[in-house]
Order: C-alpha cells, then sequence, then structure tokens
C-alpha cells in the first residue's frame, strides 16, 4: 500500500506531451526531404536576354522586314504584271518614274554607267530582264493611255492632247533611235575588236547583277518607300555587326547573368505554351528599376503582366554600382525576352 | 511541394497575429496532452487501488484492523477514504449516542463529504480537456479567417489575381485550423474516455458507500437488539 501513496505527478506527463508534439511536427518535415527531390531543380522558367542596347532590335527587326519584301516582291512582281494591262497603268508609269528617282545612289550611278551595255543587253534578253519588260509594258500603257486620253479629249478638246500625244510619240521614237544608235555602237565595237567584246560580256555579267539588283531595289520601291528600306538595311547591318560584337561581350559579363536569374526565380509563368514577351528594362544609376515596358507582346496579357512583375520582383539589381562607368551605362537600358521553357 | 510551401516555413512567415494564434493552439496542445497522459496515469492508479482495496475489504477481514492497518501519513484514495471517514465517524459517534438513526446519520454524511472530494480529485483538470476540445477549432478558425483577410488585402494590392499571390496566404492560414484540430481531436476523445473512467470509478465508489453503510447498519441493528 506504501508504494501507491505517491500521487500521480506532472513531470512524466509533461515529458510525454512535449514528446507527442516533438514526434508530430518531425512528421510533417521528414516527409518533406523524401518527396523534394522527385522535382529536383527543373527550371521551367527561362529568361534569355536579347541585347543590352536597341541595335539588335533593329537589326532582327531589319530582318524580318527584309523578308517580309521578299514576300512582298514577289506578290508585287506577280501584281504588278497583272496591272499593267489595268486601267492603273499611269499609276505603274508613276511609280516607275519614283523608282527611278528614289533608287540609291550607287544604283544609279552603276545604272549611268552601264546604261549602252543595258540597252544592248535588252535587246537580247527583254524577255527575261522585268525592268525592261516594265519598260515595254509602260510603253503600252502609256500608248494606251493615249487612246484612252485621246478618247476622253476628243469629247473636250482634241488639240491639245494630240499635241502631247506626238510629243509622247516623238519622244519615243527618240528613245527608240538612240537604243538602236546604242546598238549599232556596239555592232561596229564588237566587229571591230573582240577583246571589247569579252569586256562587254563581262559588263553584261555585271549589268545584269546590277539589273537583279535594281530590279528588286525596284520592287521594294514600288511596295513601299525602297529608299527607306534599304538605308535602314545598311543601319541594320552596321549595328548588327556591332550588336554582334556587344552581345558576345555581355555572354562573359555575369550582371546581366544575374539579372537573368534574379528575374527567374521570380517568375511565375501562367500556363501557356509557345509565347515570348521582350521586357525593356531600364534602370537607375543604383540598380534600382525605372521602368519595365513590354517592347513585344506575346498576345497573352496575363503572361506579359507575368514577366514585367518578375522584372519588378526582382529589382532592385544592386550589382550595377560594383561596374564599370561605362559598362553602367551600357547596362541601364536593356531587353529581356521571356520564353517559357519546357513546361513540367 | 517546394520548399517555400513547407508547413515549418509557412508558419515562419506567417503574420503576427497568425503566429500568436498559432502559439496558443500549441500551448493548449501541450497543456491538453499533459493532462491527458496525467489523468490516464491517475485513473489507471486509482482503478487498480480501488481493485485491490476491494479485494481486501471482502476478504474477510475485521475493520477495525483495517482501519488501524494505514499508516498515519497516508492520504487515503478512493472507496479506501470514503471507508477511513466514515468509519471514523463511527467510532467517534459510537461513545457518544445511543442512537443508531444518529450514528447512521453521521456516517452518511461523511461519506457524502469523502465522496465529493473524490469526485472532485477525479475530475481534475477534466474541464481544461473539455475547454481546449470546444475552443481550439473557434481559435483556429480565427487564425485562418485573419490570413484570409491579409491574402485579400494583399490581392487588393497587387494588380493581377494571380493564384500564387494567394496561395502562401490561404496555406498558412489553414495552418491555424489544422493546429486547432490537431489540438481539439485528442482533447475530444480523452476527455470522453477519462470522463467515462471518472464516472465509473465514482459509481464504483457510490457501491462501496452503500455496501458498507449497510454493513454498519447491520452491525447496529445486531447491537440495539442485544441492548435490549
Amino acid at each position: 500500500m506504501a508504494k501507491r501513496t505517491r500521487r500521480s505527478g506532472y513531470g512524466l506527463p509533461v515529458i510525454l506531451a512535449i514528446g507527442v508534439h516533438v514526434v508530430a511536427l518531425l512528421m510533417t518535415i521528414l516527409r518533406l526531404p523524401e518527396s523534394e527531390p522527385e522535382p529536383s531543380s527543373s527550371s521551367v522558367v527561362q529568361a534569355t536576354l536579347v541585347s543590352d542596347v536597341t541595335a539588335t532590335d533593329q537589326a532582327q527587326y531589319a530582318q524580318a522586314s527584309r523578308a517580309r519584301n521578299a514576300q512582298r516582291q514577289a506578290e508585287e512582281e506577280a501584281q504588278r504584271q497583272a496591272e499593267a494591262d489595268a486601267a492603273a497603268a499611269q499609276e505603274a508609269a508613276a511609280e516607275a518614274e519614283a523608282q527611278q528617282q528614289a533608287a540609291a545612289e550607287q544604283a544609279q550611278a552603276e545604272a549611268e554607267r552601264e546604261a549602252a551595255a543595258q540597252q544592248a543587253q535588252a535587246e537580247a534578253e527583254r524577255r527575261q530582264q522585268a525592268a525592261d519588260q516594265a519598260a515595254a509594258e509602260r510603253q503600252q500603257a502609256e500608248t494606251e493611255r493615249q487612246q484612252q486620253a485621246q478618247a476622253r479629249e476628243q469629247a473636250e478638246a482634241a488639240r491639245q492632247q494630240q499635241a502631247e500625244a506626238r510629243e509622247q510619240a516623238e519622244a519615243q521614237a527618240a528613245e527608240q533611235k538612240r537604243q538602236e544608235e546604242a546598238a549599232e555602237e556596239q555592232r561596229q565595237e564588237e566587229a571591230a575588236e573582240k577583246q571589247r567584246q569579252e569586256e562587254a560580256a563581262e559588263k553584261q555579267r555585271q549589268a545584269e547583277a546590277a539589273e537583279k539588283k535594281r530590279q528588286e531595289e525596284a520592287a521594294k520601291a514600288a511596295a513601299a518607300a525602297a529608299a527607306e528600306d534599304a538605308l535602314a538595311d545598311s543601319i541594320a547591318n552596321e549595328q548588327e555587326r556591332i550588336a554582334g560584337a556587344e552581345q558576345a561581350n555581355q555572354a562573359s559579363n555575369n550582371f546581366i547573368n544575374l539579372v537573368k536569374r534574379a528575374v527567374e526565380d521570380r517568375w511565375h509563368p501562367p500556363a501557356a505554351d509557345g509565347l515570348m514577351a521582350q521586357v525593356r528594362v531600364r534602370l537607375g544609376p543604383s540598380g534600382e528599376l525605372l521602368a519595365a515596358t513590354i517592347t513585344r507582346s506575346s498576345g497573352n496579357p496575363a503572361f506579359d503582366r507575368s514577366a514585367t512583375q518578375a522584372v519588378e520582383a526582382a529589382a532592385p539589381f544592386r550589382e550595377l554600382r560594383q561596374l564599370d562607368a561605362g559598362l553602367q551605362r551600357k547596362f541601364r537600358d536593356f531587353n529581356l525576352k521571356f520564353t517559357p521553357g519546357d513546361v513540367q | 511541394m517546394n520548399d517555400s510551401m513547407s508547413i515549418p516555413h509557412l508558419i515562419m512567415n506567417a503574420s503576427l497575429v497568425v503566429q500568436l494564434v498559432m502559439i496558443l493552439l500549441l500551448a493548449a496542445s501541450i497543456a491538453s496532452w499533459v493532462v491527458i497522459f496525467q489523468r490516464s496515469f491517475a485513473l489507471s492508479r486509482a482503478r487498480k487501488e480501488q481493485k485491490a482495496f476491494d479485494e481486501r475489504f471482502w476478504s474477510g477481514i475485521d475493520l477495525n484492523e483495517l482501519y488501524k492497518d494505514v499508516p498515519e501519513n497516508h492520504e487515503a484514495q478512493g472507496a479506501e477514504h470514503v471507508f477511513r471517514s466514515g468509519f471514523r465517524e463511527f467510532n467517534r459517534l459510537m461513545p457518544k449516542t445511543r442512537s443508531s438513526e444518529a450514528v447512521l446519520d453521521g456516517v452518511q454524511r461523511s461519506q457524502r463529504v469523502a465522496l465529493s472530494r473524490e469526485e472532485d480529485r477525479l475530475n481534475a483538470h477534466l474541464t481544461l480537456l473539455a475547454t481546449v476540445a470546444s475552443a481550439s477549432p473557434y481559435i483556429g478558425l480565427f487564425g485562418t479567417v485573419w490570413g484570409i483577410m491579409g491574402s485579400f488585402q494583399s490581392l487588393s494590392m497587387s494588380q493581377q489575381a494571380t493564384l500564387s499571390t494567394v496561395a502562401p496566404w490561404i496555406a498558412e492560414a489553414l495552418v491555424a485550423t489544422a493546429m486547432g484540430l490537431f489540438a481539439a481531436i485528442p482533447a475530444v476523445i480523452f476527455y470522453n474516455r477519462l470522463s467515462a473512467i471518472a464516472s465509473r470509478l465514482l459509481g464504483d465508489y457510490e457501491d462501496f458507500a452503500e455496501e458498507f453503510h449497510s454493513i454498519l447498519h447491520r452491525n447496529l441493528q445486531g447491537r440495539s437488539h442485544q441492548a435490549a
């Protein structure tokens, strides 16, 4: 009986109660490391840097526009042949004139230098050369226009128009005469000097190349403002070279990698495949975010917003201050391209 | 399940109110488990003592011997307590009065007092279990509601309502409810179980008190016959 006189104390129950809670806590914690290795570190998100200056953008746009122009050129050629017969021949003539004016300086220079060669060749390969076709078509169009104009003018006042028509006919005749003269000259030259024939053949080949180039440019001019495109092309080529050099630079630069990783970590893209958004990021001198704007939308507003939010969440990029002053200026404005990787 | 959604991480990142609720619930849970263990031990020991005393009482031992057998500093518990208080009162009253009615009344009164003390002892701290069982789900629910309020506030501040802006808040809010249930469920189960054991023991004590009372009554009847 004496053994049992001790009242039940609280020491053992307290220890047991704490033990129960520790076990329960361990059960919640220890289950996590087992389930964690499965997902591991499959980074769903890949934010790829496009460039640090907008030069690459222009280059990309120029490439895109060039591809577009090639398409448009083909379309325009087909369209132009169709149009030539149509009543819109007046516009075609105007365009052809505009194209001559707008053609690049070198093209004009080459055209002038090799005018004789072109005309000689034009007789032989008139069918193949679209520009000469255009010239022939222009002639046809002009004659058609004359007829139409005459028809119209007969109703009103025929004399002035007839005079103009006569002037045009004279101009045509003069052109034809000139061509014939050039051809005769060349024939004489061919007969006189075979060496010069070889040179002429070379010139013809060059002329062909130049002519093709001129055709392309002429088609562009017919599609849009050819001069601007040519200018943009030359600029884009230069900038592509610059941007290429700079991209090579920045590949080794870890600041951009830091930014990329920081943004990737905070990016929660909505479930959507095959989207791509481009965000322009402007930073202040100490790395704080001034603006994050969508420069190229993915078409999905939620996706775009997730991209800008990721940049906003990742800012500020304090590492900017550790860079040189020149590099700092360079990295204060750059673009980030967001493309979801292999989702899940 | 990524690391940021693990339960310890959620608890650490919860807002202050939710964390306080969680601490309160953890304390309640620990306290209820302390009571559960302490009461379980105490009641199982009481049952064992009750069984042992029953055997001794009905083994034909002389009641005076049984009364004197226990050491002085021993505090009697359970049926033994009832027996001792009743027998002490019987012994005190016997020389003073001839009326058996008065003696039995006194014994019964002292036994009732002893029974009431035993009942208090058996049910000690069980009210804490009952309180935890009934209140902790509400406390946890309060934490959850508070957390979800926070989640909606953060939702109103963010420009875009994605699941990822709300999910951590709701997850950590739900942890509070989970902890409330974690504290409440064992408390409910053990409160029912322990109070059932206690009431059964109390019933045993009452039965014993009645039996002991009838024994004393029989003795008094015999004595009054002899006196007459």
